[in-house]
């Protein structure tokens, strides 16, 4: 029980950061991004690249990542979506942009880091050991609390300072916001940044513990997809309580389901499906997004 | 009956001739057989993409396709191999099996709308291949394997279809085949969208609630439309695992129903035979870069990026004002 | 702009690669090979290490001055083909082999495309060599696809064996992912170990493919207590990270799959952790590669940057397609003459130390010779390196 809660948290703490980015990008330009997970991908090779193959300090190399995956994010909103929003007579359109980019991410990567998995140093070494009833390596401990310490950073961020504000009030409103002085093409290219570089940031913390592969771009977006359902899209605390609930399901259902052998995921999706019929925004979300 | 302007016939002879006599012609005057298959896989999925199609004309993004088309493949394997049934009957059954499902799925899901629904959908097609791989009617994770070819259509003792077997070569046979379909499939598309049910779907499009407030019943043309969407994927897929005398798990995936999206968005949400030229181009277009080697995805990517900026209403917004008839 | 300058430059550089290619292969005329299989998206590590053996196979040839079949020399041209690991492409794949006149293929590199493919390859008379383990590809009436590899119901008899007599194992426990070939493989394994005599204590825990925390999905396996833990089909991406969540689990027993591993990957991921891991090899390690083999992996090395050990295995398809068709010179665009070719043909392996001989086998599996005969290294990682267990026989 008590190892179950642990996975619970450190799996929900992960995932609660993928689905942020996200939701902070949908919720800006309702864009839905299937290149999340490819940007999520990048941020562990640029880590891996600095921290494992550089050998430079882990702290520098997360900086790294998030610093590239920003820059990345901007000039990925100014140059692509945001032409492309004007100028579509159904924002839909985006989605194709969006794929395409997933696309040209997996061919970049594949040219410049390899096919094959990659993987760093362990940060911490040790495992802690509960008399068998909790086991778990320090370094998803320190995994864990990082991605918690960065997600109030985060909201911290949102509530209180100038930037955080006007965003909030951009993906509340766009009409609205712009009416009221904000300049709103340059905070989509910040809060488009912003979300490619929380991307960048849980790839950079998570390359020490999963090692990463050109792979994983793909299903990460799709999970991500599922946690900001359950939430409620374009929600920030929809996202954080969509990725802790996918999170604890993943843990709970492979502890009891597993004799029964493939049916956790089948499980998960089905009730997902479910509670999204009975309630169709979501947890927090707004009706119809 | 529809009423086509002497410009739209003349068209739409050309196609035909395109298609069934020149394609064939070209193809065996510059000994490329391998576009045959190609073609054909163009031909199948831009049915399933045309399914899609419709579910954006009344304002749901459908990334479940893939779903329906795997329902569909395994429908016809499991009835030709199990139950020894002709696959020309299985075809229809394949679809309207897809279609059932569909109902049973779209009574709750189809409330949901815009990144909702298209979310939801998403998930629709791993829930079918993890169903796939767990249930033992499937074969689960070894798939139905050595599905024979479909066998000869005679109707009082008169040879409609030969049997696939034995012929010299299945590929003319399966192309004709698909082309056929996919004619099939957008005359009914046309015929669709051009009909009051077609005018209703586009007031959905707008609005659903000013809809509605006049009386449509908007649940029941959901339903009815994704059903009809589901019954072209079902039928694409069960084509498709015909072709390969093998059904998979992994033969539709997550992929598959993203790609038939995007087809749609390529080709032009607006325009009927969107759909059409969006698979033609997606995916005529990965294999003409197969000399590019490892660079291959990057191109391929890159040029969907820059189509994306130069048209984002899609190919077919390019066409002249003469021939936008259909759509809105 | 700056995205079209970015794909005028590809293309121009493609289109440059193409006609260098053409240029260098201008002497002698060309014998083509094919390769249909996945080699970008997710899985692009399978694919990749495969087509670039053939591709360092061959350019090694090509500058030797060719390759003699028949008394006329050959530039060896291999012709890549990327399925996406989809199917559907696959199919599309080998047709375009098929009007490039090619009869040899190797790949696909998973079942549902190696399935696919068959009606294709049946219909054009192309031979090829999947690297996929059901056994009804190779079984009367299919008689075209010819497996590449050493199949895990093959290997795993071997490992759990050697497992059972030299360590004592006696309970075992699999694990694999939810797909279709690593589940094909652990039905094979569970098979193969009841027949042993070992206790399979758990064998219905799997694992989604994506899964980036493996400790939730090994916790109940590890309350088994077993002495072995088999990983069956594992991909390279994910045996590391199993591996470390095992023994941070506490697991003491041993790990082993029946799949090709690489070193690197292996040490970059679970680095002391994966020390003891069991795994089938080529035969790159220094007990048992020749000369031959030393060099192809300098060459490998030096053509790609970095050598991938999956290639140890994958480097034999194409050396039995041309040694077969040295061996009778009609077979070059006739594979029914390849097909009776096949069941005397022998010659020595080149790869190995000692007598190894090249010769396809699989009477006992598959009713035919349809399988290359490959040894079966089986490997234990140990401080970043492969060390040789024991080697042994397919039939």
């Amino acid at each position: 029980m008590e190892q179950i809660l642990a996975n619970g948290i450190y799996l929900g703490a992960q995932y609660a950061m993928i689905a942020l980015g996200l939701t902070l990008i949908f919720a800006l330009m309702n864009v839905l991004n299937f290149a999340h997970g490819q940007m999520y991908v990048l941020g562990g090779f640029v880590t891996y690249t600095f921290y494992g193959q550089l050998g430079l300090p882990f702290v520098l190399a997360l900086t790294m990542s998030c610093v590239t995956l920003a820059v990345v994010g901007a000039l990925i909103e100014k140059f692509l979506f945001g032409p492309v929003i004007r100028r579509s007579a159904r924002e839909e359109s985006t989605m194709l942009l969006a794929a395409g980019l997933a696309f040209f991410f997996d061919a970049v990567i594949l040219l410049v880091f390899g096919e094959k998995q990659r993987g760093v140093p362990k940060i911490v070494d040790g495992v802690f050991n509960w008399d068998f009833r909790v086991i778990m390596p320090y370094d998803r401990i320190l995994i864990c609390v990082l991605a918690i310490l960065s997600i109030v950073a985060f909201i911290l961020f949102m509530q209180y300072s100038k930037t955080g504000r006007a965003l909030r009030a951009l993906a509340q409103d766009r009409t609205a916001a712009q009416l009221m002085g904000v300049n709103v093409e340059r905070y989509s290219m910040i809060g488009f940044a912003l979300g490619a570089m929380l991307a960048g940031l849980v790839g950079g913390l998570l390359v020490t513990i999963t090692g990463i592969n050109l792979g994983m771009g793909g299903p990460t977006s799709i999970k991500a997809f599922m946690m900001v359902m359950i939430g409620g899209a374009g929600v920030i605390s929809g996202a954080i309580a969509g990725g802790i609930i996918l999170g604890f399901m993943e843990a709970i259902g492979l502890a009891v389901l597993s004799q029964y052998g493939d049916i956790t995921y089948l499980m998960i999706f089905v009730s997902l499906m479910i509670f999204l019929a009975i309630r169709p925004q979501g947890l927090m979300g707004k009706p119809w997004g | 009956m529809l009423k086509l302007t002497m410009g739209q016939w003349i068209g739409l002879g050309v196609f035909l001739a395109a298609i069934f006599i020149a394609v064939p012609a070209l193809i065996a005057a510059s000994g490329r057989t391998d576009f045959y298959f190609t073609l054909t896989s163009v031909a199948l999925l831009s049915i399933a993409s045309a399914g899609v199609w419709l579910m954006f004309y009344i304002g749901r993004i459908n990334i479940g396709q893939g779903a329906f088309a795997l329902i569909g493949a395994y429908v016809s394997a499991i009835l030709v191999t199990k139950a020894g049934m002709s696959f020309w009957l299985t075809l229809p059954i394949a679809g309207l099996f897809a279609a059932f499902v569909a109902v049973l799925i779209g009574l709750p899901i189809l409330r949901l709308r815009g990144v909702y629904f298209a979310m939801i959908s998403l998930v629709l097609t791993q829930v079918v291949t993890l169903t796939a791989l767990a249930l033992p009617i499937t074969n689960g994770a070894k798939g139905i394997t050595s599905i024979p070819l479909p066998g000869a259509i005679s109707i009082f003792g008169l040879t409609l279809v030969p049997d696939f077997a034995s012929m010299e070569n299945s590929r003319l046979a399966f192309y004709y085949t698909a082309c056929f379909l996919m004619v099939l499939t957008f005359a009914a598309m046309y015929r669709l969208v051009n009909s009051r049910l077609g005018h209703i779907c586009r007031s959905m499009q707008q609005n659903e609630e000013l809809a509605a407030s006049i009386g449509i019943n908007i649940a029941y043309i959901r339903i009815v439309v994704f059903a009809i969407s589901s019954f072209f994927g079902g039928i694409g897929g069960a084509m498709f695992g015909s072709i390969a005398q093998s059904v998979y798990p992994s033969t539709f995936v997550v992929t598959d129903s993203v790609n038939f999206m995007l087809n749609c968005f390529l080709g032009g949400l607006g325009y009927v035979f969107g759909p059409m030229l969006g698979t033609l181009v997606l995916y005529f277009g990965w294999d003409l870069l197969f000399e590019s080697g490892k660079y291959q995805l990057l191109i391929y990517s890159s040029l969907l990026i820059a189509a994306m900026l130069v048209l984002p209403n899609g190919l077919l917004s390019l066409r002249l004002d003469m021939f936008r008839r259909s759509g809105k | 702009m700056k995205r079209r300058t970015l794909v005028k430059a590809s293309l121009a550089a493609a289109v440059v690669a193409t006609m260098q290619a053409g240029a260098a292969w201008a002497q002698n005329p060309v014998l083509k090979i094919g390769f249909v299989g996945v080699t970008s998206g997710p899985a692009a590590a399978w694919g990749i290490s495969n087509q670039r053996s053939m591709e360092t196979r061959a350019a090694w040839i090509n500058e030797a001055g060719g390759y003699t079949i028949g008394g006329t020399t050959y530039d060896i041209e291999i012709v890549s083909f990327d399925d996406q690991k989809d199917p559907k492409r696959a199919i599309a794949g080998m047709e375009k082999m098929a009007n490039e006149g090619i009869h040899y293929v190797v790949g696909p590199n998973v079942d549902d495309g190696a399935a696919a493919v068959r009606p294709v390859a049946e219909a054009n008379g192309i031979m090829y060599f999947p690297y996929a383990f059901p056994k009804a590809l190779y079984t009367a009436p299919a008689s075209n696809a010819v497996l590449g590899m050493v199949a895990n119901y093959q290997s795993g008899p071997a490992i759990y064996k050697y497992l059972k007599d030299e360590k004592g194992v006696k309970s075992v426990a699999f694990v694999a992912a939810n797909e279709s070939d690593p589940l094909s493989q652990r039905d094979g394994g569970v098979a193969a170990a009841e027949a042993l005599g070992l206790e399979v204590v758990s064998s219905n825990v799997t694992y989604q493919v994506d899964t980036t925390d493996f400790t939730p999905v090994l916790t109940p396996v590890m309350r088994t207590r077993p002495d072995l833990l088999v990983l069956s089909g594992v991909s390279p991406a994910n045996a590391p990270q199993l591996i470390r969540s095992a023994r941070e689990l506490g697991f003491q027993g041993i790990i082993s799959t029946e799949t090709a591993q690489d070193a690197t990957v292996l040490s970059e991921g679970a680095g002391d952790l994966a020390n003891g891991f069991i795994s089938v090899g080529g035969a790159s390690t220094p007990e048992i590669a020749s000369d031959m083999m030393n060099e192809f992996v300098d060459r490998y090395t030096k053509m790609f940057g970095e050598y991938n050990d999956e290639s140890n295995t994958k480097v034999y398809a194409l050396e039995y397609i041309l040694e077969t068709i040295k061996a009778n010179p009609a077979a070059i665009d006739d594979v029914e003459v390849f097909k009776t070719t096949m069941d005397s043909f022998e010659a020595p392996n080149p790869y190995m130390k000692g007598g190894a001989v090249l010769k396809y086998v699989g009477s006992s599996s598959f009713g035919q010779k349809r399988q290359v005969a490959v040894p079966l290294v089986v490997n234990v990682f140990q401080d970043g390196k492969f060390e040789t267990l024991f080697v042994a026989e397919v039939d």
